[in-house]
C-alpha cells in the first residue's frame, strides 16, 4: 500500500481511531495485523520472508543473551512462515512472479534454524554468543544478498566469463526484490548486534518484536530504527497527546507536499533527461540533474515525513532522516543530513567495527572506502550505485586531505559568506553524485558528461526550467522559513496566521499537482 | 475544543472553505458543466437577458468567443459549423466557418456563420453541441466529420463519470476550488511550460495511448462504428427540425515514403454515403484539396493553415450555391 493512495487515506484514520480505543496488548496485535496487511497489499506471499526474519532474530537475540528456548516453542513459532505461505498458495497465485521454491526455502528455514539452534547450544559457552550472532547476521545477509544481488552478481560474472571467451550458459532463477527488505533486514541486524554488544535487551514477547520489525510506517523505506529507540515505545502503552496529533498531521502534510508537488513534478523533467533515447544537450543535462536532485529529495524525505507523521499519530516517535541536506557544507556534513538513519547504521555497524579513524590515516581512508562502497551497493544492484559510493568515498578523502576544503565546513571558523560558498560547492558535488546515481550504466553517464559540450540553443529548455523553479522555489522558501527552528516541518516561531497560510499553501500546491502518481523511489532499494 | 484545533489549523480551514464558498457562489455559472468535459448539454452557451447568446470558453467547451441573437433575425441565413480542431482553426477570423460568412456576405447574402467547433471533440460530443445549437434556428448545419477524436470522447466521458462518482480517489476533487486550481495549473502552466516530448514520455498526456489504441484494428473499427452511429443521429436530429446538413469529411496528409505526400480520408467519404439524401449534402476535404498544391496548406498533417481554411470555405460556398441551398442576392 502506498502512502499516497486513497487506500492509505482510509487505512490510516481507521487505524488511528481503533488503536487508541484498545488496551496495550490489543494495540500490539492491531499494529501487527495492520502492518502485515499494509505489506501484504503488495504481495502477501512475501510476508513469509518477513516472518522468517522475525523468527530467526527473535530467538537469535534471546540466545545471544543466554536465554535458551525450547525446541517446541521455536518449532511452533517457526512453522508460521510455512503455514502462511501454504495459506497463500491455496488462496491465490500472486502477480509478482518468483519461482516458488525460493519462497518455500525461505519459509522452511526457521525449521532448519530450530535444529541448528539446539546444536549451537552444545558449543563451549564462550563461543555460543558469537555463533548465534553469526547465524543471525548470516541468515539476514543471505536473504538480502540473494533477493537483492544474486541476479546482479551472476549476470556480472557471466559477462566477465564471456569476455574471457567462456560461455557460462546457466539459466538464472527469476528473483524479484521484496520491497523493504533492505530496511527491515538492517533493522534486524542492528537489533542482534546491539544485544550482542550488551547495549540492548532482547525482547521476550514475540508479537511485540514482530510489530517492531514490521511497523508499517517505516517498514518499506525506513527510517531504520534501533532497538533502543523503537522497541521501548511498543513495550509500554503510548500516552495520547494532542501535540503528537498536531505534529503528525504537520509531518504528513509536508510529506505529501514534498512527494506530490515537488518530487513527482520534478520527475517529469528528470525522467526525460535521463531517458536513454533523449538526445541530451548541456542545458538539459544540467536541468535533468537539478530536477533529479529535488525529485529524490522530495520523494524520500516526503516518504519519511509521512512515515514519521503516521507513527506520531499512534504516539510513536521515529527518528529524523533528513536535515536540510542541500545546505551541507562538506560530504561528511551531507551524510549527517541525508538518510541519517542509514548513515549512522553504516557508521555504527561497519565503519567503527572496521576501526573507524582510530588506527591512522591510511586505515581511516580504507575504512571510509569500504563503508561508502557498501553504502552505495546497499542502494541497488548496479555498478553505478557502487560507483556512487566510491565517488563519495573519494570526496570524503579529498575533504580530509585538503585543509582548505575541510575548513569550509567549519561554522566556527568561517564567516557566513564562506559557509555559503562551501554549501554551493558541496551542492555542485552532490549534483555530480546524483548523475552517477541516476544513470543506468556507465555509457549513459559518459553521455551525460559529454552533453555539456553541446550547448545547442535551439532546444527549448527555458520553459521547463521555469517549471522546475515553480516546483522547487516553494520548497526552498519553506526550508529557509524553518531554518531557524532546525526542523524541516516546524514553523512554531511564526505567528499563527502565517502558519495557517503556510498550511493552506501546502494543501493547494499538493492538490494542484499535475504529474501522475509515481511510486516512491526508495521502494526499489 | 481549542486544544484539538489550533488557530493556524482553523485559519487554514477557513481559507479553504472561504475559497470554496466564493467559487460556488460567485463563479457558479462559469463552473457549470466544467467537469463534464464536453458532456454537459449547455456548457459554453450563455443565454443573456437581452436575447443574445454568448459562446464562451468554459465548461470543457473551448468555443471561440462569439455572440448571436437567440431568435434568428428575419431574412438572415445562419450557418453553424460543428466539429473538431480542424474547423476550429488557428484563429476565429481565419477559420473556414468564419470565412464562409465573409464570403457569403461578399456575395451580398445576408448571412452569419458561427464556429462551434472544439479541439478534441469526437462524434458524440459534436452531437451534444448540435442538440443545443438547433435551439438557435440555424439555416444550415455543417458537420465536420472526422474519426480522429473518438479516443478523446471516450477518455473525457470516463473523466466526467469519475468526477461524478463517490469513489474515495475523487473525494478531494469534489471541491470545485481545488478542481479548478488543478485545471488552471494543467492548462496555464503544465501545457505551456512542459514540452510535448517530456509529457509524452511521462505519460501525462494521452498522446501515446491514443496512438497505441489507433494501431489496433478492432479499436479503429469501434471508432468507425461510433462515428457512423452518432453522425447518423446528428443528421436525423437536424432533419427532424427541417435544417439542412452539409457533411464535410476530414482528410489527413501523409508522407508516401518516396519524398511525396498523399491525402487520406480514412474511409470517411465512404462512411457518410448512406447518410446522404434529402437535405443532406456532402463535401470531401480530400476531393477539395486534391486539386491544389495541398502540402503547404497543412500545418502538421491534420490541421490547416489559413490559406487551406480559405480554400475549404470557398468550396463550401460554391456547394451551397450549386445545390441552391442559397442564392446570391437573397
Amino acid at each position: 500500500m502506498s502512502f499516497i493512495s486513497w487506500q492509505y487515506a482510509l487505512f490510516l484514520p481507521a487505524m488511528v481511531l481503533l488503536y487508541w480505543q484498545l488496551p496495550w496488548r490489543g494495540r500490539i496485535f492491531l499494529l501487527l495485523a495492520a502492518s502485515y496487511f499494509f505489506y501484504g497489499m503488495w504481495d502477501a506471499r512475501f510476508l513469509a520472508l518477513l516472518l522468517t526474519t522475525t523468527v530467526v532474530d527473535f530467538f537469535g537475540a534471546l540466545a545471544i543473551a543466554g536465554q535458551r528456548q525450547s525446541t517446541a516453542k521455536i518449532t511452533g513459532i517457526g512453522l508460521l512462515p510455512l503455514a502462511w505461505l501454504s495459506g497463500c498458495s491455496l488462496l491465490y497465485s500472486s502477480h509478482a512472479s518468483i519461482e516458488k521454491w525460493i519462497l518455500v526455502a525461505a519459509a522452511v528455514f526457521p525449521l532448519v534454524y530450530a535444529a541448528l539452534y539446539q546444536w549451537l547450544w552444545r558449543l563451549p559457552v564462550a563461543r555460543q554468543r558469537r555463533a548465534f550472532l553469526i547465524l543471525s547476521l548470516g541468515s539476514n545477509l543471505v536473504a538480502l544478498g540473494f533477493f537483492k544481488y544474486f541476479n546482479f552478481f551472476a549476470a556480472s560474472l557471466e559477462a566477465w566469463l564471456a569476455r574471457l571467451g567462456w560461455n557460462a550458459g546457466w539459466t538464472l532463477p527469476h528473483v524479484i526484490l521484496p520491497i523493504g527488505i533492505s530496511f527491515y533486514t538492517f533493522q534486524s541486524i542492528s537489533y542482534a548486534v546491539d544485544v550482542y554488544r550488551g547495549i540492548a535487551r532482547p525482547s521476550h514477547d514475540f508479537f511485540t518484536f514482530a510489530a517492531f520489525v514490521s511497523f508499517f510506517p517505516q517498514l518499506v523505506s525506513g527510517p531504520i530504527e534501533r532497538r533502543n529507540d523503537l522497541l521501548p515505545q511498543l513495550e509500554k502503552p503510548a500516552q495520547f497527546e494532542i501535540a503528537d496529533v498536531h505534529r503528525g498531521l504537520r509531518l504528513i502534510l509536508m510529506g505529501l507536499f514534498k512527494k506530490i508537488f515537488v518530487a513527482d513534478n520534478c520527475a517529469l523533467l528528470a525522467n526525460y533527461a535521463f531517458d536513454p533515447k533523449t538526445h541530451l544537450n548541456g542545458p538539459w543535462a544540467l536541468l535533468g540533474v537539478l530536477a533529479f536532485a529535488f525529485q529524490i529529495y522530495g520523494d524520500f524525505s516526503g516518504y519519511t515525513d509521512i512515515a514519521r507523521g503516521s507513527a506520531r499519530l499512534l504516539g510513536i516517535h521515529l527518528n529524523r532522516n533528513f536535515n536540510f541536506p542541500y545546505f551541507a557544507a562538506s560530504p561528511s556534513d551531507f551524510w549527517r543530513r541525508w538518510h541519517i538513519t542509514l548513515s549512522f547504521w553504516f557508521r555504527d555497524y561497519v565503519y567503527i567495527p572496521l576501526g573507524g579513524n582510530r588506527e591512522g590515516r591510511v586505515k581511516t581512508f580504507r575504512n571510509l572506502w569500504i563503508t561508502m562502497l557498501l553504502a552505495g551497493l546497499w542502494h541497488g544492484a548496479n555498478w553505478t550505485f557502487v560507483m556512487w559510493g566510491g565517488y563519495y568515498a573519494a570526496l570524503l578523502t579529498l575533504y580530509h586531505a585538503t585543509p582548505g576544503l575541510r575548513r569550509l565546513a567549519e561554522p566556527e571558523k568561517n564567516p557566513r559568506g564562506r559557509l555559503m560558498a562551501g554549501a554551493v560547492l558541496m551542492f555542485a558535488f552532490t549534483l555530480i553524485g546524483w548523475a552517477i546515481f541516476r544513470c543506468k550504466n556507465l555509457e549513459q553517464l559518459a553521455g551525460w558528461f559529454a552533453a555539456f559540450g553541446n550547448w545547442d540553443p535551439t532546444v527549448d529548455w527555458i520553459k521547463p526550467f521555469y517549471w522546475w523553479l515553480f516546483h522547487v522555489v516553494p520548497l526552498l522558501l519553506l526550508q529557509l522559513a524553518s531554518w531557524k527552528s532546525r526542523d524541516e516541518v516546524e514553523f512554531a516561531h511564526f505567528p499563527w496566521p502565517w502558519r495557517g497560510l503556510i498550511y493552506t499553501l501546502l494543501v493547494l500546491l499538493a492538490a494542484s499537482s499535475v504529474a501522475p502518481d509515481v511510486e516512491f523511489i526508495y521502494f526499489q532499494f | 475544543m481549542r486544544r484539538w484545533l489550533t488557530p493556524s489549523f482553523l485559519f487554514m480551514l477557513a481559507l479553504l472553505a472561504g475559497a470554496e464558498l466564493i467559487v460556488r457562489v460567485f463563479y457558479q455559472s462559469s463552473m457549470s458543466g466544467r467537469f463534464e468535459y464536453g458532456y454537459s448539454p449547455t456548457a459554453g452557451f450563455v443565454e443573456n437577458a437581452d436575447g443574445t447568446v454568448n459562446l464562451v470558453h468554459i465548461g470543457g467547451r473551448h468555443f471561440w468567443p462569439q455572440t448571436f441573437a437567440m431568435p434568428r433575425p428575419p431574412g438572415m441565413f445562419r450557418v453553424m459549423v460543428i466539429g473538431n480542431s480542424v474547423p476550429r482553426g488557428p484563429s476565429l477570423a481565419t477559420s473556414y466557418p468564419a470565412q464562409i460568412g465573409d464570403q457569403l456576405r461578399a456575395l451580398g447574402i445576408q448571412a452569419e456563420s458561427f464556429n462551434l467547433a472544439i479541439g478534441g471533440n469526437g462524434s458524440l460530443r459534436s452531437e451534444i453541441i448540435l442538440r443545443q445549437a438547433l435551439n438557435y434556428q440555424p439555416s444550415l448545419v455543417i458537420l465536420h466529420v472526422d474519426n480522429a477524436d473518438e479516443y478523446e470522447d471516450e477518455r473525457e466521458y470516463a473523466r466526467a463519470q469519475a468526477f461524478k462518482s463517490w469513489h474515495p480517489k475523487n473525494w478531494l476533487m469534489k471541491s470545485l476550488f481545488l478542481r479548478r486550481l488543478y485545471e488552471a495549473k494543467t492548462e496555464e502552466v503544465f501545457w505551456k511550460w512542459v514540452p510535448a516530448e517530456v509529457r509524452v514520455l511521462a505519460d501525462v498526456n494521452d498522446y501515446g495511448n491514443k496512438t497505441l489504441a489507433g494501431e489496433n484494428p478492432a479499436t479503429r473499427r469501434e471508432w468507425a462504428d461510433r462515428v457512423r452511429r452518432y453522425t447518423a443521429e446528428s443528421v436525423a436530429l437536424a432533419r427532424a427540425r427541417g435544417v439542412p446538413v452539409l457533411l464535410l469529411t476530414g482528410a489527413r496528409e501523409h508522407d508516401d515514403g518516396h519524398g511525396g505526400f498523399y491525402l487520406d480520408d480514412r474511409g470517411l467519404d465512404t462512411l457518410v454515403q448512406p447518410l446522404l439524401g434529402d437535405g443532406v449534402y456532402f463535401l470531401s476535404m480530400k476531393d477539395i484539396l486534391q486539386k491544389t498544391d495541398f502540402v503547404p496548406l497543412y500545418s502538421d498533417g491534420t490541421h490547416l493553415h489559413p490559406p487551406g481554411q480559405a480554400i475549404i470555405a470557398d468550396a463550401v460556398v460554391k456547394k451551397l450555391l450549386a445545390e441552391k441551398i442559397i442564392s446570391p442576392g437573397r
